[in-house]
């Protein structure tokens, strides 16, 4: 056996994997997102809540001259009809955030149990709402939202029911898939030996032990329900106007920008932006934290 | 493979079909009121039972859906209640300017990241990968009208570097006759040369919009393949056995394709719902703008149309995508 004389290029060999350089990068990661995500999170859920209340001026009635850039008395400048742009930006929170985290909650429950049952008894009716999900989830998301929106009617609650159908395949799919893992192990089978009913085992024994997929899916599809409900509204088929909406402010500001109007359409889509960044970021640091635990 | 990719292509069939019998009823079953908004809401009762009559919503929704497929097997999606053309051709003059748009944000996407990708893969912690990884971090999930919105400030009014955002073509050029509907193809075959340029022209600031919104998840998920064979123990192997280092680069760029054709497949499908909002930026006459004013209108045969063939389309790519696997990683083929 010949014994390599060169040494190991670093970080391209496969036994230096838990060197000290790659656990600080590792580490590094998992911190800048946990701070990014809490933060963000911790400010859009206090913008839904209060938004509204510390704003300046009133988000809907014109508060000063028409499309004026940033100053003193207006931080974000205000838009062609005269609305403060800032105080809209932080009373958005409330339909966006609001909407978003209804709709994730929402359909994460539902995926979850709907994903439990198909997962720990499969049988034919199983096989079909995987099918379906299938379908659903091949299927740009967009187009979809844009028709249940537009056709049922462009309301809070149709808006919630629309995203809540759309994001329900995602926790299917992934709580099935660990349930499927789950109901092998050996403690459902001692559960099963000391004559617990197959739905106390489904309910309290593999649901707590399957929930983990739902869990960091839940903070990922709130950014996502907020794109939506900001791209909808874009295209018109979303939040009405005149509320306080990031997509709607970003939608009538659209034909400002090629004359130079930026302010209108740059801090509602920082918001959109980031807090869709900020949403990702949490689900992915706990997603760390929970593979190296 | 002939069998295989017929046995694909038949469940594909099955596929389309459901989802357009399901949109079909879906569409019928939500609250919306087509005719009303055709005709207006002060219309009298004579002439909103007209309307109603010659859309055909006056019958049961079982012979709206009777008439619908026999036209369907022959080829025929209706006809548009509110321009009173063929789906069909209108689609047709669609359907080419998006599939232009996001094959090239495509292409330009998967060139620039998948290096990217494998060179963070190579020095996980190093700058680049730092930079990467917060770039990542926003791209993916964002939203694209907006940063098409910002480009378009930066490049158009502030640098003077793109037109203004309004078509595929500028005003004072005379577009080449439709023949594929992609307008570089067209001025090219048609050898329009000053055509083309300004087709590229405007082509660029929309194509990098979308490309800048995908490669996010492209690096991303290179990287998490490329370090995973990385640290395969057939690598340790062929690095042990002293292979030569471009040797063993090959090998490990070969075995970490799978997921990343994969993911390419998904994010063309994202793709084709995410043209949606940027051809409404840039004012491109595309399926994503067919499809925003088919709905709006509340025109049933243009959405039913639109849904069906984005979905074609899609399956398509994913019928490509697994051939394509297979001819990577020969223990899918069965």
């Amino acid at each position: 056996m010949t014994i390599p004389t060169s040494p190991p290029v670093p970080g391209e060999h496969p036994l230096e994997d838990l060197s000290d350089e790659k656990l600080k990068a590792k580490r590094w990661y998992h911190d800048v997102l946990l701070v990014t995500g809490l933060v963000i999170v911790t400010v859009a859920l206090f913008l839904a809540a209060f938004g509204e209340a510390i704003a300046p001026y009133d988000p809907t009635i014109p508060v000063g001259p028409p499309s004026s850039p940033p100053s003193g008395t207006h931080w974000f400048g205000t838009d062609t009809a005269g609305l403060d742009v800032f105080s809209r930006v932080i009373s958005a929170p409330r339909i966006d955030v609001t909407l978003a985290v209804s709709a994730a909650l929402l359909s994460g429950i539902l995926g979850t149990f709907i994903g439990l049952m198909a997962g720990f008894y499969r049988g034919p009716l199983s096989a079909l709402i995987m099918r379906i999900s299938d379908v659903l989830q091949a299927f740009p998301v967009f187009i979809l939202a844009m028709v249940l929106v537009a056709l049922s009617g462009r309301n809070l609650t149709n808006l919630i029911f629309a995203l809540t159908f759309l994001y329900t395949p995602i926790f299917i799919r992934l709580t099935r898939a660990e349930v499927m893992t789950q109901r092998e192990r050996s403690y459902v089978e001692a559960a099963r030996a000391s004559g617990n009913s197959e739905w106390t085992i489904a309910v309290k024994h593999v649901l707590p032990n399957s929930l983990t997929p739902s869990l960091i899916q839940l903070s990922v599809t709130v950014g996502f329900g907020i794109l939506l409900t900001a791209g909808l509204s874009f295209v018109g088929a979303g939040v009405r106007p005149p509320n306080p909406e990031w997509g709607l402010m970003i939608a009538n500001s659209a034909p400002q920008i090629v004359l130079g109007e930026w302010w209108t359409s740059l801090f509602p889509g920082i918001a959109v932006s980031l807090t869709v960044v900020g949403f990702a970021a949490l689900s992915n640091a706990i997603e760390r934290r929970v593979a190296t635990s | 493979m002939g069998r295989y990719v017929l046995k694909r292509g038949a469940i594909g069939l099955i596929q389309a079909l459901g989802i357009t019998i399901v949109v079909f009823f879906v569409i019928r079953a939500l609250p919306a009121d087509p005719v009303a908004r055709l005709v207006g809401f002060n219309a009298t009762e004579d002439v909103y039972a007209q309307a109603q009559a010659s859309l055909g919503l006056d019958q049961s929704v079982w012979s709206q859906f009777v008439t619908y497929m026999s036209g369907l097997v022959r080829g025929d999606l209706g006809v548009s209640w509110v321009t009173g053309s063929p789906i069909l051709s209108e689609i047709r003059s669609a359907l080419p300017v998006t599939l232009q748009l996001i094959t090239l944000a495509f292409a330009v996407a998967l060139l620039v990241s998948v290096p990217i990708g494998i060179a963070t893969a190579k020095r996980p912690g190093g700058k680049l990968d730092k930079a990467v990884f917060g770039y990542g971090l926003f791209a993916g999930a964002q939203p694209e009208f907006w940063w098409g919105l910002l480009f378009i400030f930066i490049f158009y009014y502030t640098l003077g570097l793109a037109p203004a955002p309004l078509g595929e073509f500028a005003p004072s050029v005379s577009p080449p006759p439709e023949i594929t509907g992609m307008s570089l193809v067209d001025s090219l075959i048609t050898g329009n040369f000053a055509a083309f340029v300004d087709a590229a022209w405007h082509l660029w600031l929309p194509v990098m919009t979308l490309a800048f919104i995908v490669s996010g998840p492209i690096i991303k998920m290179t990287r998490q393949s490329m370090s995973r064979v990385l640290g395969s123990e057939f690598i340790l192997y062929q690095q042990a056995s002293g292979l030569p280092s471009s040797q063993v680069a090959r090998s490990t760029t070969r075995a970490s394709l799978p997921p990343v054709v994969t993911l390419a497949g998904i994010l063309f499908g994202f793709l084709l719902g995410g043209a949606v909002l940027v051809e409404q930026v840039f004012a491109f006459n595309g399926l994503g703008s067919y499809s925003v004013r088919a709905v709006l209108n509340l025109d049933y045969p243009a959405i039913q149309g639109t849904v069906l063939i984005i979905t074609i389309v899609s399956l398509l790519v994913y019928l490509v995508l697994d051939l394509l696997l297979a001819a990577i990683d020969p223990r899918v083929k069965n």
